[in-house]
């Protein structure tokens, strides 16, 4: 058992109790009237809301809309973002080619094209995907290229004096030493995809938890909405606990997981 | 499968700094049978209950019409919507439509939408104030900040119109822009003096004690048509008699719903959260067949007086059927 997996238990504990903590605030500020409880409802009015969603079919759909469109969107960029990330760091000329348009488009935020999403898609899963392979695809891209950057000069020019074809450098070089960059990439874009996968429906109404929330609040529903919002909350944890323990799985032979001092 | 890679080219293009692209989404898809799937973009709101209404007693489909409502927040996404062919048609208020005519966007009004009650006290939007504020009648609002939810549109122009009708001056309000789920909480907390809002938020207002002072749509023009149905001037052309029978359903299904009240409040259940002891005490708006064409014209005068048309005229032909 690693030093990592004995402290696992004890932050779980930690985590839970400051989550209990919110939940009691948000039961209490409404209760002792210090905020208008017809605009923050107490927690377990959020809650019964959230059971009574959850009892709906329509509210299923949602969610599996919602991360339909989070998983074809963030497979999209990962792969996308991988693959140019290599093709421009291994390449020199290249690299310097796209760095200023790189660090020009990197910035732009995702819901700036709207616009254009609508134009080509109208409010369909195409909108949502548009926008969550925008912002999802730079995460990993960024990654991937200061993995690339990372290689040790001696192995890469170890790997060419051996005569190593370049898929052999790719391989064996570069691909071990970039990898923890790119699970790092896609743990990021992960998160951000969800985001802005709950935006896009939540601002053009595509299908998904988003759209139930506009709903709720052009609605008055102001529960529901809580309880919604606490939805994509959850679905975000679930979404970075099962990134981490993938990236623990794959890095186990790392010294970022292993946990030892580098040499 | 095609359109993404459209987009994903679009993408690619403006990644390699070499402009953009758009393509145009076409005409409504027919089944064998016949059956035109047609997408409408509606904004979630009681204004367009008789579309669902209509839409589940089979006013369209026994017009061929198989629809799919597509909600969009507000106008942001329904015109380019619309425009592009993503949506066949779309719902918006007249205001936003008499803007986009003088920008030429290629519209045109295919049925009514939604329209005022026309009784002071008794409509479905309203200018509010919370219970103890020193605001009581329209001509207070002159010189105070007041929430609509866009600027520049249907909200601002009608609620100067009350104010100047009451006597004051609608020049020195200070108008904000907020969503309107969010203005009975502003109005309660004294961000804002006063808010336009519309069913349901206005029973929201006036259930915690909050009091109306004007009547907005009411005092603009007598019967106010404030919202309605249009297509792109492209389907209209190309597919004259898909655009007939989705006014004739339309038309049907605003009858309907004007005539029974206890079902659009039952329907309201199947596409909004509005809690169903709310619902019952709504105030519905007024949905007659025709478009009261002089509320239009001023609208328009309205809005040109406000200048929110910059400097341009809607020419009332082109975007009036």
């Amino acid at each position: 058992m690693t030093a990592a997996e004995r402290g696992a238990p004890r932050t779980a504990l930690l985590g839970l109790s400051g989550l209990a903590g919110l939940l009691l605030l948000v039961e209490v500020l409404p209760r002792a009237g210090i905020v208008s409880d017809s605009y923050l409802p107490p927690a377990s009015r959020i809650l019964a809301a959230l059971g009574r969603e959850a009892a709906t079919g329509p509210f299923w759909v949602a969610v599996g809309d919602t991360l339909l469109a989070w998983a074809i969107g963030l497979a999209i960029a990962v792969v996308a973002g991988v693959t140019v990330g290599i093709v421009i760091g291994a390449v020199p000329v290249l690299r310097a080619l796209t760095a200023s348009t790189v660090e020009f488009l990197r910035p732009i935020p995702s819901v700036a094209l709207i616009p254009l999403a609508v134009l080509l898609y109208g409010s369909d899963l195409g909108s949502t995907l548009l926008l969550v392979v925008y912002a999802a695809f730079w995460q990993v891209l960024v990654q991937v290229l200061y993995g690339v950057a990372d290689v040790d000069p001696v192995a890469a020019d170890t790997a060419r004096s051996f005569r190593f074809s370049s898929w052999g450098r790719i391989r064996y070089v570069l691909w071990p030493t970039a990898l923890p960059y790119v699970f790092t990439g896609v743990r990021l874009a992960a998160s951000v995809a969800l985001v802005l996968a709950v935006t896009t429906e939540l601002v053009i109404g595509a299908p998904g938890l988003g759209a139930v929330i506009a709903v709720a609040q052009t609605s008055g529903a102001i529960p529901t909405m809580y309880a919604l919002i606490v939805v994509t909350g959850l679905l975000g944890v679930t979404i970075n606990v099962a990134a981490r323990a993938t990236e623990r799985h794959f890095l186990s032979w790392h010294q970022s997981v292993r946990g030892e001092a580098s040499a | 499968m095609r359109r993404l890679v459209a987009g994903m080219a679009v993408l690619a293009l403006a990644a390699a700094g070499a402009g953009c692209g758009s393509s145009g989404g076409g005409d409504a898809p027919t089944t064998a049978d016949g059956v035109a799937q047609v997408k409408v973009g509606v904004i979630p709101i009681v204004d367009v209950a008789p579309i669902y209404l209509g839409q589940q007693k089979g006013f369209f489909k026994s017009r061929n019409i198989e629809l799919t409502m597509e909600s969009g927040q507000g106008g942001a996404a329904i015109v380019p919507g619309v425009v592009s062919g993503q949506f066949q048609f779309g719902f918006s208020n007249v205001t936003s439509l008499l803007i986009a005519q003088t920008k030429n966007v290629p519209i045109k009004v295919v049925a009514n939408g939604v329209a005022s009650t026309g009784e002071a006290g008794k409509d479905f939007g309203g200018v509010v104030v919370r219970k103890d504020s020193p605001i009581t009648k329209a001509a207070d609002l002159a010189g105070k900040k007041i929430a609509v939810n866009t600027l520049k549109n249907i909200g601002d122009t009608t609620v100067r119109e009350s104010v100047r009708k009451a006597g004051g001056d609608p020049s020195a309000i200070s108008f904000v822009e907020m969503p309107f789920p969010n203005m009975p909480a502003a109005v309660e907390g004294g961000q804002v003096e006063a808010a336009w809002v519309v069913e349901p938020s206005l029973s929201a207002v006036t259930a915690a004690g909050g009091r109306v002072v004007a009547w907005n749509y009411v005092d603009a023009a007598p019967d106010l048509t404030v919202a309605a149905y249009f297509a792109s001037s492209k389907l209209i052309g190309e597919n004259p008699d898909l655009v007939k029978r989705f006014t004739e359903a339309m038309n049907e299904s605003l009858a309907y719903a004007d005539a029974h009240p206890d079902e659009v409040r039952a329907v309201l259940g199947s596409y909004t959260k509005i809690d169903a002891k709310v619902r019952e005490g709504l105030t519905l708006p007024k949905w007659p067949t025709a478009i009261n064409k002089p509320s239009v014209e001023t609208l328009a005068k309205l809005g040109a007086t406000d200048g929110i048309f910059g400097g341009a005229t809607p020419d009332l032909a082109k975007i009036l059927p």
